[in-house]
């Protein structure tokens, strides 16, 4: 699988990101990227406004 | 041939002055001599250590001044707790001298109920990239073949307990690393609720998902080791300030009138087990169904759902705790751990908030799935253990991770081993309870033990006549 990204678009997210990647090691992780971004696409699926983010989960009392 | 005790049998044995807890540490010892250059278990050996603890064990005990079931016993910690005085690397170059000046509270109790310190056990690099061949020690193999992998991160405490080494250990479960281990070395382990057991001065990877736990031979031992490791610390933030229950008093009580849900779709359809997990899976509910408990079936949004949400907020905190080391010190990394989390550099702030979001909904959803149930029933890991060097590199990544389930939701879930698969290698399942439910877990996992008999048969290697 490719990633939707194009390369230039990773490339810049490389730069912003600040890691001394080598050429090697860029090219290992744009390939692994689609996991990442299909997760992402994943959690970036619509929600009501009104869901706040988990903090703590609530503990019953057993 | 000398005799693997589980910490229940050992407790008996040394209350009762028929059981040296010097003799019992030697035997240990003599089986880490014979078995860890093969296994390698053990980052550091604490032999002196462990023999001084043994004897100052043995002296309260001929004195009438035991402390309790754990004096005595044998132990080692994951390379991730900090040890005072003793080297802490998280098994990586970057912390290669690292030598911590206290004990993290954990080291702390345990050493205060009696245990014997037998050393510091392997990990995956930070307790995320592994098995790594890269770094200056290499990964623990597995007692029954070691050819094949341990899972981790808590690899080294799942080697050692299954090989005998020790009689229990810690771990710690970010996203299944005390259950995976646990799973593939045929022995028990469990991720205790998020908030029971303190983290502190164990090295973080993920704050909201870290969970430090016991692994060890029995469902029992576990519970053994547990009541002696959880409780409020105020140096950990996420710790819950509420009582400890008992978690020992209840098991022999059976399942009689439990209520068990089986999460059928996470590993049948989601990601799908093996014939003989599924088979020791599916023995394990006809053994509590015979023992009077009812059993369901509960569905749940895909696992894929909370593997997604999970694994977006490890990889962005485990980024945010290691980011001025990885702009650094980036190869000084093994090749796994940092190419695993360099990804969390193109994780953007609001796919962050986005997953605490989701992860909110999907806590609710468990809880209204388990408010009919006193236990789910799941797998803990797909397979028997693969070839160490196998394994790849982007493995929980490709498939919905059985395990982070419950790490995301904060839900106490133990692994239980079923038996051996095909190849002759472990398989096992999960088992969850509500939060601070650690008691029922103990009970439902002893009673089935106890009916399969699965804790008779050791890996060969920890029954063989000790070199030298």
């Amino acid at each position: 699988m490719k990633p939707k990204l194009s390369e230039a678009e990773f490339e810049f997210m490389v730069k912003q990101s600040g890691l001394p990647l080598s050429p090697e090691q860029k090219t290992t992780l744009y390939d692994a990227y689609w996991m990442l971004e299909a997760m992402i696409e994943r959690v970036n699926t619509p929600m009501p406004r009104e869901i706040e983010p988990a903090h703590m989960f609530t503990a019953e009392v057993r | 041939m000398d005799p693997v005790f589980t910490i229940a049998e050992a407790a008996k044995l040394i209350a009762a002055k028929q059981l040296s807890p010097v003799e019992l540490t030697k035997g240990c010892i003599a089986r880490m001599k014979a078995h860890d250059d093969t296994l390698h278990a053990f980052i550091l050996p604490t032999e002196e250590r462990a023999l001084a603890d043994a004897r100052a064990a043995e002296a309260r005990v001929m004195a009438g001044s035991a402390i309790g079931p754990l004096d005595g016993i044998p132990i080692g910690h994951k390379d991730i707790y900090n040890t005072a005085g003793i080297r802490t690397t998280g098994h990586s170059r970057l912390l290669e001298d690292n030598v911590p000046a206290q004990d993290a509270t954990t080291v702390r109790k345990w050493a205060e109920a009696g245990t014997v310190l037998m050393g510091k056990l392997s990990t995956h690099e930070f307790a995320m990239g592994g098995p790594s061949f890269d770094l200056p020690w290499p990964p623990a193999r597995n007692p029954w073949n070691p050819e094949h992998f341990t899972s981790g991160s808590s690899s080294g405490t799942g080697a050692a307990v299954a090989s005998g080494m020790i009689l229990g250990g810690t771990g710690s479960d970010t996203g299944g690393s005390i259950r995976g281990p646990a799973a593939l070395c045929g022995i028990a382990g469990i991720k205790p609720t998020y908030g029971l057991v303190s983290r502190a001065g164990v090295l973080p990877l993920s704050f909201s998902m870290d969970h430090a736990g016991p692994m060890a031979w029995t469902v029992e031992d576990c519970a053994l080791l547990l009541q002696a490791m959880a409780g409020y610390d105020a140096a950990d933030p996420a710790s819950a300030d509420r009582p400890v229950a008992d978690f020992v008093s209840d098991i022999g009580k059976g399942v009689k009138g439990m209520r068990i849900g089986v999460v059928r779709h996470f590993f049948e359809t989601d990601n799908p087990v093996s014939p003989a997990t599924l088979v020791g899976i599916n023995h394990a509910l006809e053994v509590f169904e015979h023992l009077g408990a009812a059993i369901s079936e509960v569905k749940l949004s895909p696992m894929v759902e909370y593997h997604a949400c999970g694994s977006i907020i490890l990889t962005s905190e485990a980024y945010a705790v290691h980011e001025p080391w990885l702009k650094t010190r980036f190869n000084d990394y093994g090749e796994l751990f940092r190419d695993r989390l360099a990804l969390g550099g193109f994780i953007r702030a609001t796919d962050y908030v986005q997953a605490m979001r989701r992860r909110r909904t999907l806590c609710e959803e468990l809880k209204t799935a388990m408010a009919g149930c006193d236990i789910l029933v799941s797998a803990s890991q797909a397979t028997e253990a693969p070839k160490i060097t196998e394994v790849p590199k982007w493995g929980t990544m490709e498939k919905p991770s059985l395990t982070i389930p419950f790490n995301l939701t904060g839900y106490p879930a133990m692994s239980v081993c079923t038996g051996l698969g095909a190849g002759g290698l472990p398989v096992s399942m999960q088992l969850v309870a509500r939060p601070f439910a650690e008691a029922t877990l103990f009970q439902v996992g002893h009673a089935y033990e106890m009916a399969a008999g699965t804790r008779k048969r050791r890996p060969t290697m920890a029954l063989a006549e000790a070199a030298g």
